[in-house]
């Protein structure tokens, strides 16, 4: 078979928010081509709501943007929107059925009726100005006010309006000023559905008909019997039929037989009083779509007609063939209006939700950024934060932690704090403080310190709203218990996740099996795969999880899909050759053709050209100026092609709308005109011909000057473009992993499933790391088959090669084709590879002080954990056993939380009370970081009679060993009093500290941080990769997690990996930096600038080098270099200087 | 003296703004889209960076008849090139103090950071500083041919 028969790839995602976009993006630069469909008219989902994330308080979504490859994706804010090559987006559409095994899915795709075609709309906004309807701001939480067109984000590309179909009146006024007739709700429209109403009631026929025609706008006609709807059926083409079940003669079933016969696209209403409901649904069955019952009203029916109307007239369902499916729906979230307690939302203005206050801190939110109390518009002072509302809530059927809102609370609070110049007061009233991230521990304490935000550990009793509209917050004091009443300005409710409205959908559709809670299950020891084979859940759509979970989530469900396509044969996209240039048009002089389009006569007419060519006519490369109609069209698109070649002219400037849009219509344009894509330029002169018309009529293309001038600012780009081959560097495709952990094994089976050699290298002797000890987890999921069953896999594959006991020396290279020394017993060895994952893991830390030394029974839980297993007998004869949280770790010394010895003392202590109920057994602990549905562990142990006791940082539990054993000191905070436990076992959760040593980074040319962890690039959006390109890190290295997050993390990490390593070779991007060393004096200033260490000093050859795979083309460099000998195609200085003269122009 | 304070309100300075790709340059678009007031005396030059920003673009802008520069991009620790805005600002500080020998006010230069959801930041920052320069008057380093 050859490679162009061979079927290629193609995986479906479900969602486009964070998760479905890091999910696409990893298996798009894999090779795979991508289908992303998004219910809403928008992608980024949550995310296009919350304008900055912890740990930062600023954005940076667009750092999920692959830094290899640039060209294939687009290269702009990702709030604007997505493009890639190998990506198709489509939203407004979501999954009717999905048929087929792995490797071949038949999927339907429902695309919802638009009113606005997406493809017309040019987002001029002249509708929004006439529409009378206005609605609760859907983008803003419901505050303030749009109309009922509207743009669904204020930032989205493509940028087109969206009708509320339930609020819109079909006043057909938006319809009327749409210049390019994108909108569709003419009653003309209408007037072609027709609709036949069949029963022998005149009252309900004369009814119907009236409803239908006069307020629906529908054609209606009536027909008394059964005989006379056929012969009507026969001569007119009807789009539904009301048919009646009980007529005289010919009753409704027996026309609907018939009438399938006649016209079998007529969709058909069965009429029912309420006693034949049986018979209607028999009719259903047979072919009717759906049926009323008698009596009914206007209210009714019309509904029922619009949606057919709709379904009808707009929509279509597709069919598409993928591989693989990953389902990234996200959550939704719960709404207090809902539940019992509701802390007075609803009731008062100035109760809202976290997603609200978020929308309100935001700048294009109801108060443009202002914290105002939403009831007199008054700047907010005093902001308190309620905790855990919808989530840790046994009532509410939430026994879960949502594991997000901490740090969102924390977030928020210092936003407000912030935004305000700290003119804003806040507090936050929370259970435990559950910021178990590895950089959130000191994220609230500089919440604290330096914001001076408030900790109160206590649960809220409720929120009333005095006469003045102030939120009186009663609570009991943390210090004694008592109750307390304090006033506020607002109060913010952290509202708990829930599963996505499409969670129950999709699971009931594809026969998933759902929590008790409603979130999607999946297999053990896995985030990702579903009970069915080929269908993977990304993202949060498995609930509970923050943005760096989800993402992890995302890449490990894109690697396995990546792997079902593999291995169901699908090869990857093939590389569009890339056009050489021609050695001719480097040395012909630059003409250039100028295409605007009018939008439709919108920004003025053709005679234009004729004014804007008299103007440039100083420009001797200008060849032609011709204005075009409609260049979005595809006739539009012909017509320039047709026009580019005549003229004869070699590089064409196009003015156009937003030109983030038409990325891929570029690149068709160049690849049809074949010139080289720097040769076709777009700009935007829509919104400066717009902005000059605010005041009135738009100037048109003649008028205006900066129109002129961004004309000439590109003519200035376009005769310096300097069409060159990019550069490449080929990639040795192999994988080189360090740490043969459970991470490492998994990633390295990750890898070598998809046919690519791997190197293993582990320290020890054996394979398995942490897996040694750690025999179950507190899910009661045995350990032991798991590393058997992969480490089987392992030692049988073909393409891995196992390295113990050796470590690796040092690293050179860079991304692509590094070389790694690795010493082992039989002596040095020479690793070529393309990328390297490092799985080095975490170990237990040491403990200091609470007594560990002073007894045998003083123990880590490690220590502990193999003396349960040595002697099964060890928990059943204590009679007194103390759990001391927080013993290694969230110290000075080790700043960061642990967040695996929580729920390992959660394990241990219900292996206790299971094994030896009558055993005392106290936790005593700072915060239960029972995140994600470890909460309901919590909970159990509670109701199993385990001791919780909190004590503070400053005041540790003191461990002493006196003649009659072991005595543990703590403060109770319920009784106000110290309490003495005399314990048999005293266990310290120590935490984890990271296995890196500092060598072994320098030797690799990676960060680690202040902890002593991996550095990720960015903890939030690249969190398995490292700042130096061709670096990925999995499991405990990069800070701690369990084993389902460490294999979760591991197949994250493989799945960046693939990206690279399904490539022969990288190719530069368009815009990047090179020397001109004939200028260049060898300064090393641009070595020194480059944030991405592209840059190397070749001391043979005395030239600088930069690495076409590296450098991400910021001009930096440019800027350092004080010879001119630094350059950034695309932004040369002559270009840029010619730019900065047309400014004047 | 007081027909100059009159000539100064009728004075239209004219704005040259370098804008990053990523953060200022979204926020105008968005201002855009919001249909926000922004003066129609600012030019927008689209950088990848502003980073990339060398003081001779803003110099030779001053000079050929810029009442006033901005430089705007993303806020501390979010610059998609990681530290780009870090070196813009120093350059910047060190060019306004060389600005004062060239006998343009410092003020006509200004470093902003304005995010992608920023769209009223950046029309308000784009207002007062039309309106900061038009207090300073036209720019008297300006080598403008008299019309």
């Amino acid at each position: 078979m050859s490679l162009t028969e061979q079927k290629i790839g193609r995986a479906l995602v479900v969602g486009a928010g964070v998760g479905g976009i890091r999910a696409a993006l990893d298996l798009a630069q894999s090779g795979y081509r991508v289908t992303l469909i998004e219910k809403e008219a928008h992608t980024g989902g949550i995310l296009a709501k919350l304008d900055r994330q912890f740990p930062t308080d600023r954005c940076g979504m667009c750092k999920m943007l692959p830094t290899i490859k640039r060209d294939a994706v687009s290269q702009h804010c990702l709030r604007r929107g997505l493009f890639h090559e190998n990506i198709e987006i489509i939203t407004g559409a979501s999954l009717l059925a999905l048929e087929g095994t792995p490797g071949n899915f038949s999927a339907r795709i429902q695309e919802n009726p638009r009113w606005v075609d997406a493809d017309l709309c040019t987002g001029c906004g002249l509708c929004e100005q006439v529409c009378p309807v206005e609605i609760k701001n859907p983008f803003n939480q419901h505050m303030g006010l749009c109309k009922a067109i509207h743009l669904p984000t204020p930032h989205s590309i493509p940028n087109s309006y969206v009708i509320d179909t339930t609020a819109c009146t079909r006043c057909g006024e938006c319809e009327k000023v749409c210049p390019t007739g994108a909108i569709r709700i003419s009653w003309q429209d209408r007037e072609r559905f027709r609709v036949l109403v069949v029963d022998d009631e005149l009252i309900v026929r004369s009814s119907l008909e009236a409803w239908l025609s006069k307020e629906a706008g529908f054609s209606a006609d009536t027909a008394g019997s059964g005989e006379e709807a056929l012969e009507l059926l026969g001569t007119n083409s009807y789009q539904v039929m009301f048919l009646d079940i009980k007529m005289p003669g010919m009753d409704g079933m027996e026309v609907l037989e018939k009438a399938k016969g006649i016209s079998p696209d007529t969709a058909v209403v069965m009429m029912t009083a309420y006693a034949t409901v049986e018979t209607a649904v028999e009719a259903m069955k047979i072919g009717a779509l759906d049926y009323l019952v008698k009596p009914f009203d206007a209210e009714s029916v019309l509904p029922k007609v619009n949606s057919i109307y709709e379904a009808l007239q707009l929509s279509t369902a597709r069919k598409l063939d993928v591989g693989a499916v990953v389902l990234c729906g996200g959550v939704s979230y719960f709404d207090p209006s809902t539940g019992k307690d509701t802390f007075c939302y609803g009731a008062s203005k100035n109760v809202v939700t976290s997603l609200e206050f978020e929308r309100m801190l935001s700048s294009c939110g109801p108060f443009e950024g202002k914290l105002l109390r939403p009831d007199n518009l008054k700047p907010v002072q005093k902001v308190a934060f309620i905790q855990c509302v919808g989530s840790r809530d046994i009532g509410l059927n939430a026994d879960f932690c949502s594991s997000a809102c901490c740090a969102f609370a924390v977030k928020e609070a210092r936003l407000a704090v912030e935004q305000s110049n700290s003119q804003v007061e806040a507090a936050i009233f929370y259970m435990d403080m559950r910021a178990y991230q590895k950089p959130l521990e000191s994220y609230c304490q500089d919440a604290r310190e330096q914001y001076g935000v408030r900790f109160v550990k206590s649960r809220v009793h409720s929120v009333i709203a005095d006469k003045d509209n102030n939120c009186i917050l009663r609570y009991p004091s943390p210090q004694d218990g008592s109750m307390q009443e304090e006033s506020f300005d607002m109060v913010v409710l952290a509202v708990g996740q829930r599963p996505a409205k499409a969670s129950r959908e999709l699971a009931d559709m594809l026969e998933l099996p759902v929590n008790e809670f409603g979130f999607i299950k999946t297999l053990p020891f896995s985030c990702c795969e579903t009970e069915k084979p080929g269908i993977f859940a990304g993202g949060s759509f498995t609930g509970l999880k923050d943005i760096n979970e989800s993402l992890i989530c995302a890449g490990a469900a894109a690697q396995g899909a990546s792997l079902a396509l593999h291995g169901a044969g699908g090869s990857l996209a093939p590389v569009a050759k890339a056009i050489r240039p021609d050695p001719e048009l480097l040395r012909a002089l630059p003409s250039v053709f100028i295409a605007l389009c009018t939008c439709n006569n919108k920004l003025g007419r053709v005679e234009d050209e004729k004014a804007l060519a008299d103007k440039l006519k100083y420009q001797p490369c200008v060849k032609k100026v011709h204005a075009f109609e409609r260049l979005c069209t595809s006739s539009g698109f012909d017509e320039l092609v047709e026009a580019v070649k005549k003229s004869g002219a070699n590089r064409l400037l196009v003015g156009t709308c937003l030109p983030h849009l038409h990325e891929s219509r570029i690149i068709e344009l160049a690849r049809t005109l074949k010139v080289d894509r720097a040769c076709v330029e777009v700009t935007d002169i829509f919104a400066p011909a717009n902005r000059d018309g605010q005041q009135g009529e738009p100037k048109g293309l003649s008028g205006s000057s900066e129109v002129l001038s961004i004309l000439l600012s590109g003519i200035a780009r376009l005769k310096r473009v300097r069409p060159h081959p990019l550069p490449t560097i080929p990639v040795t495709q192999q994988a080189l992993i360090i740490g043969g952990g459970i991470a490492g094994i998994t990633a390295a089976l990750a890898i070598a499933d998809q046919g690519f050699e791997v190197e293993l290298v582990e320290k020890g002797q054996r394979l398995g790391g942490n897996l040694s000890w750690i025999k179950r987890t507190i899910e009661g999921l045995e350990t032991a088959p798991l590393l058997e069953e992969t480490l089987g896999r392992l030692e049988k594959h073909p393409l891995i090669t196992l390295h113990t006991q050796a470590g690796v020396l040092a690293t050179t290279g860079s991304i692509g084709s590094f070389e790694s020394r690795v010493a082992t017993n039989n002596g040095e060895h020479t690793i070529a590879h393309g990328v390297c994952i490092l799985a080095t893991g975490a170990d237990e830390a040491p403990v200091k002080g609470f007594g560990y030394g002073l007894a045998e029974s003083v123990m880590t839980q490690k220590e502990w954990e193999s003396a349960l297993e040595k002697n099964s007998q060890e928990a059943s004869n204590l009679e007194s056993i103390v759990f001391i949280q927080c013993a290694g770790c969230r110290s000075e010394e080790r700043n960061y939380c642990a967040r695996v010895c929580c729920a390992t003392t959660l394990k241990q202590a219900l292996y206790i009370k299971v094994q030896n109920p009558s055993s005392a057994v106290f936790v005593l602990y700072r915060d239960m970081m029972a995140y994600g549905q470890m909460e309901s562990y919590y909970t159990q142990a509670r109701r199993m009679g385990v001791i919780f006791i909190p004590y503070k940082k400053d005041c540790p539990p003191s461990v002493e060993k006196k003649d009659e054993g072991l005595f543990v000191t703590a403060f109770d905070p319920i009784l106000q009093k110290d309490l003495c436990i005399s314990a048999d076992r005293v266990i310290l959760a120590a935490g984890l500290a990271p296995e890196l040593p500092e060598d072994l980074a320098a030797g690799l040319g990676i960060q680690i941080d202040e902890h002593g962890f991996f550095k990720e690039a960015q903890f939030k959006w690249q969190p398995v990769e490292s700042a130096t390109s061709g670096f990925f890190a999995c499991g405990a290295v990069l800070g701690p997690r369990n084993i389902s997050e460490s294999i979760a993390s591991a197949k994250a990490a493989a799945s960046r990996a693939l990206a690279l390593l399904t490539k022969e070779s990288i190719t530069g991007g368009r815009i990047s930096a090179s020397v001109r060393p004939s200028l260049c004096s060898l300064c090393e200033r641009c070595i020194e600038a480059c944030p991405y260490g592209a840059r190397t000093l070749d001391t043979e050859n005395e030239k600088i080098l930069v690495n076409p795979a590296l450098c991400q083309g910021c001009g930096s460099c440019v800027t350092a270099c004080p010879n001119g000998a630094s350059v950034l195609e695309g932004f040369l200085r002559e270009q840029m200087l010619e730019t900065i003269d047309a400014a004047f122009a | 003296m007081e027909s100059q304070q009159e000539n100064r309100q009728d004075f239209e300075p004219f704005i040259v703004a370098f804008v990053c790709n990523w953060c200022t340059y979204t926020a105008a678009d968005l201002a855009g889209t919001s249909r926000l007031q922004i003066p129609k005396n600012v030019h927008l030059i689209r950088v990848m960076c502003t980073g990339m920003v060398d003081s001779q673009y803003i110099i030779k802008a001053l000079l050929e008849g810029a009442d006033g520069v901005l430089v705007s991009g993303c806020h501390p620790g979010d610059c998609h090139y990681i530290n780009g805005n870090f070196k813009a600002r120093r350059r910047m500080k060190l060019l306004q103090a060389m600005l004062a020998t060239m006998g343009i006010e410092p003020q006509r230069l200004r470093l902003t950071w304005i995010g992608a959801s920023d769209g009223i930041q950046f029309a308000k920052t784009m207002r007062e500083l039309v309106e900061q320069v038009r207090q300073l008057g036209p720019n008297p380093g300006a080598a403008r041919s008299v019309a």
